[in-house]
């Protein structure tokens, strides 16, 4: 497990303080819990690489399980996990990478260097002053996932 | 032949009267062992064969009263409080300025008696030399064997190695040696005796001035040791000397000259005199060894400057500066931090470097805009373009082939290199300012139902490239000067 490299976050005053604090910079935030084999995942790609983009972007855990977090996740629809939500300056930054939801990023990335394309590509935009991007990444490696929607 | 034993002559009677004086004083000093031979000089052109011509050093004076006092002084055993304040003015100090000189010049009398020894040796046992290298044990060896062929009766136990004890045991056994006269033998066993007392005087001299080394520059001897600063000190020709020495000198002290021409200086080592045979330079690994040097260099001269003034009688600067070259040696040796992956830099914050020159010009213009484009995208006010499939449909022709414009035809536009390299030859082709086809007529069919002919000499360039001058005619010249 090595979120202990990265700031795990479980009181809305943390997640405000973040966004509001980081500056200049694209802030990741990643909603999800540390037990579950895809958070896994993603956690380690995320703290790998953590180092390396420290200089355009900042990457932080959210619990979802914690009750001051779930203001977020009902603002911003999370039902799957992992999900990644990107921000610039405190504004929400947007990815269309093909599939319905384009306000976040759902799942893992199949390789390190996918996850800082994305970063890039979402830090080039933003210094443009774009507010929605499109994804670098060739459809396959963007996992899809079919919503059930109440057994159906 | 005559004439120069005449003159070798002469040289030895100057030395034998040196000698005849010296033996009637030998007689007063004490306690010093003389050869039974103590006789003069031979009349004979060095004559090789006899021990005294060559090594004559215990015969000297100077030798012998050093010695005398070294004794005395080492009976004594130490006196600490006499120091005066001029330190030049001690006696002792005197002494053990003479006593380096000595030593040296015993060192290089060891070295002649060797020689001494091992030409004669050499016809009973010529392989020994090249089995035994240091002088003292040679002689050593060859005083236990004496003039005896079996080496299986011969106990070398204690002077050498056993390795080498074999080694020899197994030479001797093939030896092309033949057993010595009795009078060479004799000699022989002479030669030993005195490089071994040789020796023995060495030491003597050794220990006498390390025990004084400690009273007279404390400091210096606990950063180097007692030997090598009295070496120093001995070879700069004092202490204030020492002193007053920059520290580069006091590293190249005792340094052995360049070896000769013809020997290769590949594999000779760096300059370092009397301070490699310190302690701590000893324990240095060789890759650091240079820098060692230099910092024992400058801390030693520091000490030697504490000595000369009497600054601090006790050592402890000595001993503080030990211990600081101790810990700079030990923080070389560390291991570089381990390095961590760098991170990205932030896109875009570094502008890309762009690259120009001759290649890169040249290359831009294969996708440079041609004349024939630039005419085709542009259109005449009031005047409808030509297209390739008619009336309007198709790709629109411009100004390219209209009625009215001064070239009939757009040929292939020479690029800026090549007009600039064409310049250089004067000859323009008449006419056409670039390469046209053979079967190109200044005659053209236009769509105003006529024949229009061209001035060649017009100069109708729509465009006009910027480099070359309108006012100027590219191909006039001067209107005096004439033309080869």
């Amino acid at each position: 497990m090595s979120s202990y490299l990265l700031p795990t976050l479980s009181r809305k005053r943390e997640v405000d303080g973040i966004i509001r604090d980081t500056v200049d910079k694209v802030l990741v935030l990643r909603f999800g819990r540390c037990s579950d084999a895809a958070c896994l995942q993603l956690d380690d790609i995320l703290s790998k690489s953590s180092r390396e983009i420290s200089k355009f972007a900042t990457i932080a855990l959210v619990d979802i399980d914690a009750e001051e977090i779930q203001v977020y996740v009902n603002y911003f629809d999370i039902t799957l996990i992992p999900s990644t939500i990107f921000f610039f300056n405190a504004h929400h930054m947007k990815m269309d990478s093909g599939t319905a939801d384009h306000t976040k990023w759902i799942g893992s990335f199949h390789s390190k260097q996918d996850f800082i394309d994305v970063v890039e590509t979402i830090f080039r935009g933003a210094m443009k002053g774009k507010l929605i991007v499109s994804c670098p990444l060739p459809p396959e490696r963007i996992p899809r996932f079919q919503l059930l929607f109440k057994d159906l | 032949m005559a004439s120069l034993a005449d003159s070798f002559l002469a040289d030895l009677e100057d030395l034998s009267d040196n000698e005849a004086h010296l033996d009637d004083e030998e007689a007063d000093v004490a306690d010093m062992e003389e050869d039974a031979d103590g006789d003069i000089a031979d009349i004979e052109a060095l004559n090789y064969d006899d021990l005294d011509s060559v090594s004559k050093l215990q015969k000297t004076q100077r030798y012998n009263d050093i010695m005398q006092k070294v004794e005395d002084a080492l009976q004594k055993g130490s006196d600490i409080s006499s120091h005066g304040t001029v330190l030049e003015d001690d006696p002792e100090y005197q002494l053990i300025v003479d006593c380096n000189a000595l030593s040296g010049d015993i060192e290089n009398e060891i070295i002649i008696i060797h020689n001494f020894i091992r030409d004669k040796y050499r016809l009973k046992f010529p392989e020994l030399e090249s089995l035994v290298h240091h002088p003292i044990d040679y002689a050593r060896v060859v005083k236990k064997i004496g003039n005896e062929m079996d080496l299986t009766l011969v106990d070398l136990e204690g002077l050498l190695p056993s390795a080498i004890i074999m080694v020899i045991s197994v030479t001797a056994s093939t030896t092309s040696g033949k057993p010595l006269s009795e009078e060479n033998l004799k000699k022989t066993i002479d030669a030993c005796d005195r490089a071994l007392d040789l020796d023995i005087a060495k030491k003597k001299v050794l220990d006498f001035v390390e025990s004084r080394m400690g009273y007279i520059a404390p400091n210096l001897s606990a950063i180097v040791g007692s030997a090598v600063a009295a070496k120093l000190m001995g070879t700069a020709g004092g202490l204030t000397a020492l002193a007053k020495m920059p520290a580069c000198n006091v590293q190249l002290l005792g340094a052995k000259k360049k070896t000769l021409a013809g020997f290769s200086t590949a594999a000779s080592q760096f300059r370092v005199g009397y301070l490699e045979q310190a302690e701590i330079f000893q324990s240095t690994p060789p890759s650091l060894r240079t820098r060692a040097c230099r910092l024992l260099a400058a801390k030693s001269t520091l000490a030697a400057r504490v000595d000369s003034t009497r600054g601090d009688s006790t050592g402890k600067t000595g001993r503080n500066l030990r211990e600081e070259i101790r810990k700079k040696i030990e923080k070389w040796q560390e291991p570089p931090p381990a390095k961590q992956p760098k991170p990205l830099p932030v896109p875009d914050s570094e502008p890309k470097k762009k690259r120009g020159g001759r290649r890169l010009r040249k290359m831009k213009e294969r996708y440079a805009i041609t004349d024939m484009r630039k005419l085709a995208n542009r259109m005449q006010f009031g005047v409808p373009e030509e297209s390739s499939l008619g009336d309007g449909l198709g790709e629109g022709y411009g100004m390219l082939g209209q009625a009215g414009s001064g070239k009939l035809r757009v040929s292939v536009g020479q690029s800026k290199l090549a007009a600039k390299a064409a310049k250089k030859f004067k000859e323009k082709p008449y006419g056409s300012s670039g390469a046209t086809s053979g079967l190109t007529s200044s005659l053209a069919f236009t769509p105003v139902q006529g024949i229009e002919l061209t001035n060649p000499q017009s100069h109708g360039n729509l465009l006009g490239s910027g480099t070359q001058s309108t006012y100027f005619s590219e191909m006039g010249t001067f209107s005096k000067i004439k033309r080869t």
